[in-house]
């Protein structure tokens, strides 16, 4: 089937997230906008407009809230149906990943180290609403060494799992802040962390070229998926043992890109085996983010050059198998 | 046409039917009135179907006839009973026919005679290749006086332009026209003689006299002559290639022991060929070829390869990004061959196959590792492929397969190396952390004789039952590996996801208290929170005319 293809952004994608039916994909960029969007056809519904930088965005999984953070050091909470800013938290630096856990009353922030700032781990409860007026969190973890640069909830909300710029995922505490686990498995940077739909499992995605698989609770270091290129996001599947990993060369550092159509791909791996089996060509940049619908029937990746691509599965791709 | 411009007598119209106006010259009203256009001559190559024509003279010489080629069958055009000789002017505008008087010319549609020329006994004629002149040649005519034996004529007007003597004809073509077709020249007895066109003069008034020379040859693309000239005492043989405008010798190259020459060169002059016939231990002959090459190429040359076990080369030629790849074959007898140019080509690089025939013409680095796989034994091209930012190409000693690599130590991403078969076949992607290099190692030369390779060619189909069945044996086992460890791969995978699983059941309550009992688990898990909303969206658009439906 053809992909849908999403234009909504004028610069390159940094994050696509499916609401919990899926009927919904959000998508922020680099430009301060956020979008959210009909999966099933593409047609947007709104926008969120407030935030001056690029974005990263979370939202509840049973209250009708979004939160997006940005690089304008704020954390905003909205209702996602009006479009209307219910919060606004401002930080000393540029916000990087945030997220609502699984009851939907506590979020999470992480601020970049930057302009003399230390990266923080915050916390507030809205449940209490002094916290969000007084912009105080109840916990606000400093990471001294190593900033982190991607993050999500535990399965009950008793943990936050976060990715760092030197490859650690380190377990923090929700209630004390200090860190439960650590895993030491990847080498560079980590681009993305994601749960799968139990929560069960995460995936990391690395500039160090492969994607890891853990336990989340365990933080035990379940598969490798080992590409060439610098992976910048992976998703589970949420109804086949797939996962589905997007990259590409940072701009950066490279001089020369192929700019050829379909040169980058996102790339799909048998979850048990750590064996590719499938690439999907379309996108004219890097790959930012990918993400599974919570069906398991289709999903997206969003892209350097700005556009976010929806692709529902042949059903050849449910019958397939790789020999065993 | 309506109107002729004449300049000195002569009416400027050249086959072609150009025209030039010389606004500064006066001109001749006579003449014009003299001149009879002759027809279109070039007629035959407005043929719709691009028919060739051709002459046949059957009937024992009785009949002449030209045909138009069309495939089906041939399509007769003139038909003439004239006992006769015939010959094709260079270009194809004129046929000649040869008769106890002189020649005749015809051409145009209705192959009308065009014109015609005295000459008694005429035997041999040549054309210029400018088609303007033709020489005629007849024993019987040679007097002291008046040369009569060689005529050479003006065709477009008529005129004798020149008479010579000659000896014999033995040597026809006697003229040997320059390239340009402002010159003819002649070789007498210890002289070359060139001679001007349309003065038909000597140029600069005077033969050249070359001691000995055997035999002359104009170059087909410069206004060069070669020529030799045999030992002489203490002097060597040499073969000499002379500008002859201005008489200067720019090669001469001395050959030992030589009992014969031929001249031959390539189509375009580029290259010179002689083949000496030699003894050099005083018996037997020996023939061996010196090749002179004329041309420093007008584009820079950028590869240069010759063909392991062959006689092939090949050369990457032009600047960038409009590269042309040309192959040459080198043939027995010395001639080089231009056998195919492909132009505008992603190439930097050229490289054979150790065994010959097949190369690949790789684009490398900045070209972005374009692949162009090519069997050079009918110059196609097999596969035309790519290794993004490929740096090296590494043929096995085989020739059977051939790796391209992207190194570390040209490019910081992406370093791997991948295999292909000779024909173009992508058969690995193997990626190397940082990869640098990959050199195959050579084998010693082989160990059978000539006899014993071609018994084997023989028995090829024997050998190929064998090792078909070793591959599928090594196939099915690579399977069965590849087959029981991913049964294990999945074994543990499931152990780890039912540990999961328990876990996450087990926490069931802990889940429906943090969402106030509300039960998430499944996407379906509470249908009776969801709303049905029909949504109507534009799917594709068809247009029908109300007319198609009467």
């Amino acid at each position: 089937m053809k992909p849908i293809l999403l234009q909504g952004h004028e610069r390159s994608i940094t994050q696509i997230k499916y609401n919990r039916e899926g009927d919904l994909l959000f998508s922020v960029a680099k430009d301060p906008i956020a979008n959210v969007w009909y999966s099933v056809n593409g047609e947007r519904l709104g926008t969120y407009t407030g935030h001056t930088g690029a974005v990263c965005c979370s939202f509840t999984k049973s209250i009708w809230n979004v939160l997006t953070g940005s690089a304008d050091n704020s954390c905003r909470l909205w209702d996602c149906e009006t479009g209307k800013q219910l919060a606004l938290l401002e930080t000393s630096s540029a916000v990087r990943t945030c997220g609502f856990d699984f009851s939907g009353n506590i979020i999470m922030f992480s601020t970049d180290k930057q302009m003399g700032y230390q990266c923080f781990l915050n916390y507030f409860d809205l449940r209490d609403p002094q916290q969000i007026e007084d912009n105080q969190p109840y916990q606000s973890v400093p990471c001294n060494e190593s900033k982190i640069t991607s993050a999500v909830w535990g399965p009950l909300g008793e943990f936050v799992i976060a990715g760092h710029e030197n490859g650690e995922i380190n377990q923090y505490s929700a209630k004390s802040g200090e860190i439960l686990k650590t895993a030491k498995e990847h080498t560079k940077q980590i681009n993305d962390i994601q749960s799968s739909v139990d929560l069960t499992m995460l995936i990391s995605a690395s500039k160090d070229c492969t994607a890891k698989l853990f336990d989340s609770t365990s933080l035990e270091h379940i598969k490798t998926f080992k590409t060439e290129r610098p992976v910048n996001s992976a998703a589970i599947s949420p109804i086949m043992d797939h996962v589905v990993m997007g990259g590409g060369q940072e701009a950066m550092e490279v001089t020369t890109t192929s700019t050829r159509i379909g040169k980058f791909e996102a790339r799909f791996f048998h979850a048990a085996y750590e064996e590719e089996f499938g690439r999907v060509k379309g996108h004219f940049g890097p790959i930012n983010c990918v993400a599974f619908h919570p069906d398991g029937k289709s999903y997206s990746s969003g892209g350097e050059d700005g556009y976010v691509r929806i692709h529902y599965f042949d059903p050849h791709y449910f019958d397939f198998e790789l020999e065993a | 046409i309506d109107s002729v411009v004449v300049v000195d007598s002569v009416p400027q119209v050249g086959p072609e039917l150009e025209f030039y106006i010389f606004s500064d010259k006066t001109i001749n009203y006579d003449s014009v009135k003299n001149y009879v256009f002759r027809g279109f001559h070039m007629h035959w190559l407005e043929d719709p179907d691009c028919r060739d024509q051709y002459s046949v003279i059957y009937e024992s010489g009785e009949q002449t006839a030209i045909f138009s080629n069309d495939s089906k069958e041939p399509i007769l055009v003139e038909e003439r009973a004239v006992k006769t000789y015939v010959r094709w002017s260079l270009k194809g505008t004129y046929l000649a026919t040869f008769h106890q008087r002189g020649i005749a010319l015809w051409g145009g549609e209705k192959f009308k005679q065009i014109q015609r020329f005295s000459h008694q006994g005429v035997s041999l004629i040549d054309f210029s290749p400018c088609e303007r002149y033709v020489v005629t040649f007849s024993p019987l005519m040679d007097t002291k006086e008046d040369p009569q034996a060689i005529i050479i004529w003006d065709i477009l007007t008529g005129q004798k332009k020149r008479g010579f003597h000659c000896e014999s004809s033995a040597h026809w073509h006697i003229f040997k026209w320059s390239p340009d077709g402002k010159c003819f020249a002649r070789m007498t007895q210890d002289t070359l003689s060139i001679y001007e066109i349309p003065s038909m003069s000597l140029l600069d008034k005077k033969s050249l006299k070359i001691s000995g020379i055997k035999d002359f040859s104009w170059s087909p693309g410069d206004n060069i002559i070669a020529f030799w000239v045999p030992e002489d005492k203490d002097i060597p043989a040499r073969v000499t290639l002379m500008q002859f405008l201005s008489r200067l010798e720019i090669r001469v190259r001395n050959l030992f022991n030589v009992v014969d020459c031929k001249l031959h060169w390539q189509r375009q002059g580029d290259y010179l060929c002689v083949k000496v016939d030699r003894t050099p231990r005083g018996s037997g002959i020996v023939t061996n070829f010196e090749i002179f090459r004329m041309r420093e190429m007008k584009e820079s040359i950028i590869g240069f390869a010759w063909e392991p076990n062959g006689g092939r080369f090949a050369v990457l030629h032009g600047k960038s990004p409009r590269i042309n790849a040309s192959f040459y074959h080198v043939k027995s007898n010395g001639k080089i061959d231009l056998i195919k140019m492909f132009d505008n080509q992603q190439a930097n690089s050229i490289f054979w196959s150790p065994q010959g025939q097949f190369m690949v013409l790789a684009g490398l680095r900045s070209m972005n590792g374009a692949l162009v796989f090519v069997d050079t034994s009918d110059c196609t091209i097999m596969y035309i492929v790519e290794h993004y930012m490929a740096s090296d190409v590494e043929w096995d000693p085989t020739g059977r397969y051939v790796v391209t690599s992207v190194s570390w130590w040209s490019h910081k991403v992406d370093n791997a190396y991948w295999l292909w078969t000779f024909q173009g076949h992508l058969v690995q992607k193997n990626n190397k952390d940082r990869f640098c290099q990959l050199l195959w190692r050579q084998c010693p030369p082989t160990l059978l004789s000539q006899e014993q390779i071609k018994a084997i060619k023989k028995d090829l189909k024997k050998y190929s039952k064998i090792f078909e069945q070793k591959d599928r044996l090594s196939q099915s086992k690579a399977s069965k590996e590849l087959v029981d460890k991913r049964h294990l791969m999945m074994e543990e995978y499931r152990r780890y996801k039912d540990s999961a699983i328990q876990l996450y059941n087990q926490q069931r309550e802990l889940r429906l208290q943090l969402r106030g009992g509300v039960d998430t688990d499944e996407l379906d898990s509470n249908v009776e929170d969801w709303e049905e909303e029909a949504i109507e969206f534009f799917i594709s658009e068809e247009i029908i005319n109300l007319g198609d439906l009467m």
